[in-house]
């Protein structure tokens, strides 16, 4: 599958000062590839360099090394632009505007003349859910509605490449689910969605794959079970187990035998109790059943440990909750 | 273009959609709405002010007249006025006379000025001259008289009961209204003399100060936050994701910017061109000129706001720089303006006079300098005195004397004019023609001699046969250096200081003796002498007057009108077989002084002003325009050509030597003999450069010239305000001698050009650099 987005050991420094000139690295060899038809996420803690990459892609930025290609066209390039959709966080529309009107600034913007817009717009309004507000000005309009307004000259002159930048923040969850819902729309007309967020929970939920990038540096990137998968945490063997025990038996390590290199209590509740163990191997766990079976205590469940992807990404970006070291 | 088209439309939608669009154009209607009822209309008045006083003895003298009558003593008019006076003002002067008390010339004026009312002031025997004055007899046999004739006639009777005392006037005036009520008294002025100066004055202080400086801050502060606003984050990166340049993307912001101010001024000047047409009706299309000169102008400053506005991003640092900006272009415009006037302006040659090989310059500053052949320099023959300039010289070879002398050289004749006397350098080396250089030292004052006084409101000097004229609106009075004699006083400074205490020095005039008998021309008239003498024309009121030598007298010939505005201010050259008038801003006319009658135009020199006309011993005439050029018009008035000279289209001076050769003066100071047979030039004057001149030439010019000077568009405004009838301001034929700047009135627009395009540049390339 041809890139989308193909970026190769891009650097950006910025330089501050004009006698005494600062230098900060937000970007240290970054490469990565956004394959077409995918929704793409890039996460990182902030500072990470994520806005750096994006205003790079979109030409706002001059990069200081590296490459990067857009849709196969030198990214900032007029032609790349032409082919993206963007939209910015924080985003600001004139005053004077009536959610229309600004409609129609940027698609002229975007090279659409009146009558490619007019045909347009009652689809992209429909889409992002603002037929019958576009008259308003948006002066008045709520965060989520400008947010929507904004998804909507994004979206406008059907481009190939949708660049995000929180485009869910602001909105209710209602209003959530709706972009989730046209992202999945997006990606069945073979749209290529880079997406920046922080709620990872909706990253997991709509991308395909995820970059995750720390300290101006690229962390790691692949598809979201791919990366849990070789997660160090998932790799340990962790198993969740919840038994009960009979009355008057105590639940106590020498219950669980020696094979455990840890064991973490998680809960514990009127004999029932929920315990972390790492297991070197299924034999371990195979003798750990029937030793607890053997002490008539009940297993309610077992389960593998799954790492969430935030825990994926807190490993990643260096700042793993103390219980899952 | 699309995208751009876009950005502009969206600037304008944003300037309708805001507020302070319609604040500015209701404020801009609400000035227009309150100038409106301005207007101008003409009236008639002969009310007596200080300006009318012919000289400034003319108050104490009148007054003497008066205390004289109230002893039964003076003239009978002067009595008959006394009698009409108030007991009070009689009483006043009586003390007056007996205990020298001080009257106010305000409570004179008062007087007089109520006399102008009263009914029976005419009384034949005290005025036994009054009825050989035709518009005096038509105003005395009229049964009844309106008010303004009663003014008319008393006024003709207190200017015959105290003689060159106070000024004619014609009765013209022009009253200023709003909404009907009179502001003030009436201007002296005719509507027709008054608009020029409006157009002069009054235009071009309302766009330096109105629209250069207050609607300019306005207009700055107002769009500067269009930069800052395009670089708000959520917004710019939004724009910059589009497939658009950020360069044309500034680009066309700052179009934007200039595209709002310039709906405003639009508005405002078309207001203010129909307020001046329609109200005042002077319909100059200079006014509608300006617009795109305020818009360039405003530019220039926008560019600066916007290239501040990018770096800082702050639209009160931007209206800060930006006046800063302003503040040190007119603080170096201002010490250029200074050093320009200095060295370029006052000492610009208003006249040139060739004695024998020595040359006299007449500068702006009213100084007579000579020229130093072996230093190189002109040298300071005559100090100036402030606002006052030169009449003649003339040099008499006989009397071995340089003759002038010095008026009021206030602008449009608004000033008073002071007593004047002939004046005179006793030259004995120049008088020497075997000496081809001038040996001795310049003259100072002191040793500058006074003669009698002129006669009054003097307009030129000019060589009168082996002597001199004076040439007044009572006519040409000849000078009798023998008569003249005995009047000569050393130290004219003296005698202004003895009339300060009160001791009357005054002089008869007897040493001039009237050649034109019972001539009186108007406020704006001039006239010329053939070179033989033979015959001499007037031009005043459009009216062209001959008179030939008969003899011993000069015997009128007749007159004749010009088809044209009789209001023009007009100068005439003769010889003894046609005249040259020149209508300022028109095209000369060529007319027949046997047959009197007009015999063509010199179409070639087209609608021009001409500053002054010389002629020759053959009968050829050279003219020289406001615009510097010279031309040579031959005896005949058929031929008329541009001579190839150094300095012509420069040319400030021009006089013809003796043996008819012409001077010109150009450049400031520089100067030229041409033997216009061969087409070379015999003589050239070419002064040496001083250091501040030198320090002004190669420093302070150059570095003006590369600095940007918006306020210096207000020149290429001026001439705009002006230019377009292609006339200058005058209201007498000396007004049309004033000197001019030289400069290039586009120059600010180059220079201007040439800086908003580093500017904006500078900006392009910042903002292509920049990490946004």
């Amino acid at each position: 599958m041809a890139a989308a987005i193909s970026v190769e050991q891009l650097s950006k420094t910025y330089s501050e000062g004009i006698l005494f000139r600062k230098h900060h690295k937000a970007l240290q060899n970054v490469s990565l590839d956004v394959r077409n038809g995918e929704v793409f996420g890039l996460l990182g803690p902030n500072g990470a360099g994520k806005t750096t990459l994006i205003k790079i892609l979109l030409g706002i930025l001059h990069p200081s090394k590296g490459k990067a290609t857009v849709l196969d066209m030198e990214a900032g390039s007029k032609a790349a632009r032409r082919k993206i959709g963007y939209l910015p966080e924080n985003l600001i529309f004139p005053r004077h505007h009536t959610g229309r009107s600004a409609l129609y600034f940027y698609g002229r913007l975007s090279e659409l003349n009146d009558s490619q817009i007019a045909k347009r717009e009652r689809e992209v309004f429909d889409m992002v859910d603002l037929t019958g507000r576009e008259h308003e000005p948006v002066r008045r309009y709520s965060k989520g509605m400008r947010q929507r307004l904004g998804l909507a000259q994004a979206l406008l002159h059907d481009p190939e490449l949708l660049i995000m930048d929180e485009p869910t923040d602001g909105l209710d969850p209602m209003g959530r689910s709706q972009i989730r819902d046209l992202l999945a729309r997006l990606k069945e007309r073979g749209k290529t969605v880079f997406l920046n967020s922080h709620i990872l929970q909706e990253v997991e939920l709509i991308c395909d794959r995820v970059a995750i990038m720390a300290l101006g540096q690229l962390r790691g990137q692949g598809p979201i079970d791919e990366l849990i998968r070789q997660n160090p945490l998932a790799q340990q063997g962790a198993v969740i187990l919840e038994v009960q025990c009979p009355e008057g038996i105590a639940m106590t390590t020498e219950a669980l035998g020696n094979d455990a290199a840890s064991i973490v209590l998680l809960s514990e509740t009127e004999r029932v109790y929920r315990v972390e163990l790492s297991l070197p191997d299924q034999l371990s766990l195979d003798r750990l059943i029937d030793r607890l079976r053997n002490q008539q205590i009940s297993i309610l469940a077992v389960e593998r440990f799954r790492p969430s992807l935030e825990q994926v990404f807190m490993s990643f970006v260096g700042s793993v909750p103390p219980h899952l070291r | 273009m699309k995208p751009y088209i876009a950005v502009l439309y969206d600037s304008f939608l944003e300037s309708i959609r805001s507020r302070v669009l319609w604040m500015l154009l209701a404020a801009w209607t609400l000035l227009l709405a309150a100038l409106f009822p301005l207007t101008i209309s003409s009236t008639e008045s002969y009310r007596i002010s200080r300006r009318t006083f012919s000289s400034e003895n003319s108050a104490k003298a009148i007054m003497d007249s008066l205390a004289d009558a109230s002893a039964g003593k003076g003239s009978k008019a002067a009595r008959a006025v006394y009698g009409k006076l108030s007991e009070e003002f009689q009483t006043m002067l009586q003390q007056r006379k007996e205990s020298d008390r001080k009257i106010a010339i305000g409570s004179l004026l008062e007087e007089l000025n109520r006399l102008l009312t009263v009914e029976d002031l005419y009384d034949a025997e005290a005025w036994p001259t009054a009825e050989r004055r035709k518009e005096i007899k038509e105003l005395v046999e009229k049964e009844t008289l309106a008010d303004s004739e009663r003014e008319r006639l008393n006024r003709r009777l207190i200017d015959l009961a105290f003689p060159n005392r106070l000024s004619s006037s014609d009765g013209q005036a022009t009253l200023i209204t709003w909404a009907n009520i009179p502001l003030g008294q009436p201007l002296p002025l005719s509507i027709d003399g008054l608009r020029p100066i409006i157009e002069r004055t009054i235009f071009p202080l309302v766009m330096r100060v109105g629209l250069g400086i207050a609607a300019m801050l306005i207009a700055i502060i107002i769009t500067s936050p269009m930069i800052p606003d395009m670089f708000q984050t959520g917004s710019l990166h939004l724009l910059l994701s589009k497939p658009i340049s950020r360069s044309l993307l500034f680009l066309t912001k700052f179009t934007g910017g200039c595209i709002f101010v310039a709906v405003n001024i639009v508005y405002l000047l078309i207001g203010l061109y129909l307020f001046a047409g329609i109200r005042l009706e002077i319909w100059n299309t200079g006014i509608l000129w300006c617009i795109p000169l305020f818009i360039f102008m405003f530019m220039v400053y926008y560019s600066v706001s916007s290239l501040v506005g990018l770096i800082w991003k702050n639209p009160i640092i931007c209206v800060v720089v930006t006046a800063v900006f302003w503040a040190v272009c007119f603080g170096v415009g201002t010490i250029h303006f200074f050093f320009d006037v200095a060295i370029n302006i006052q000492p610009q040659a208003t006249r040139i006079y060739a004695m024998n090989d020595a040359v006299v310059m007449g500068n702006a500053q009213g100084r007579l300098l000579i020229w130093d052949a072996k230093d190189l320099t002109w040298r300071t023959a005559y100090g100036e005195v402030d606002g006052q300039q030169l009449l003649g010289p003339v040099w008499l070879p006989e009397q071995k004397n340089l003759y002038f002398a010095r008026t009021n050289a206030t602008p449009f004749g608004l000033g008073r004019s002071f007593d004047t006397k002939l004046e005179f350098a006793r030259l004995p080396d120049i008088a020497d023609s075997n000496d081809k250089t001038f040996r001795s030292k310049p003259w100072a004052d002191g040793r500058i001699d006074s003669g009698p006084e002129l006669p009054s409101n003097p307009t030129q000097i000019i060589p009168w046969k082996e002597s001199l004229a004076v040439v007044t609106r009572d006519g040409l009075f000849a000078f009798d250096p023998s008569k003249a004699a005995g009047d000569e006083k050393q130290f004219p400074g003296l005698s202004s200081m003895f009339q300060a205490f009160g001791v009357n020095t005054e002089k008869g005039v007897s040493a001039f003796q009237p050649l034109l008998k019972g001539a009186e021309f108007g406020k704006s008239f001039d006239l010329s002498v053939s070179p033989t003498f033979t015959t001499i024309c007037s031009i005043s009121n459009g009216e062209v007057t001959v008179w030939k030598d008969a003899g011993k007298e000069l015997e009128l010939q007749g007159s004749f009108p010009l088809e044209q505005d009789k209001s023009l201010v007009c100068l005439i050259a003769c010889n003894d077989q046609i005249a040259i008038v020149c209508p300022n801003g028109e095209i000369p006319v060529v007319v027949d002084v046997v047959k009197r009658e007009t015999i063509g135009k010199l179409d070639q020199l087209g609608r021009t002003s001409i500053k002054q006309m010389r002629v020759n011993s053959e009968g050829r005439f050279a003219l020289l325009d406001q615009d510097g050029a010279v031309w040579i018009v031959s005896s005949d008035g058929k031929s008329t050509e541009k001579p190839r000279l150094t300095g012509q289209d420069s040319a400030l001076a021009i006089a013809f030597s003796r043996d008819d050769q012409l001077w010109v003066s150009h450049h400031v100071t520089q100067a030229d003999r041409w033997d216009l047979k061969e087409s070379r030039s015999t003589a050239s004057v070419r002064p040496t450069l001083t250091v501040l001149e030198m320090v002004f030439r190669y420093l302070i010019d150059p570095f003006y010239l590369l600095n940007p000077k918006p306020a210096a568009v207000n020149q290429t405004i001026e001439y705009m305000l002006v230019k377009p009838n292609n006339k200058a301001i005058a209201l007498s034929a000396d007004d049309l001698n004033r000197p001019k700047e030289q400069s290039d009135p586009w120059q600010p627009i180059y220079s201007n050009t040439a800086f908003i395009l580093v500017i904006l540049g500078v900006s392009c390339w910042y903002l292509y650099r920049q990490d946004l």
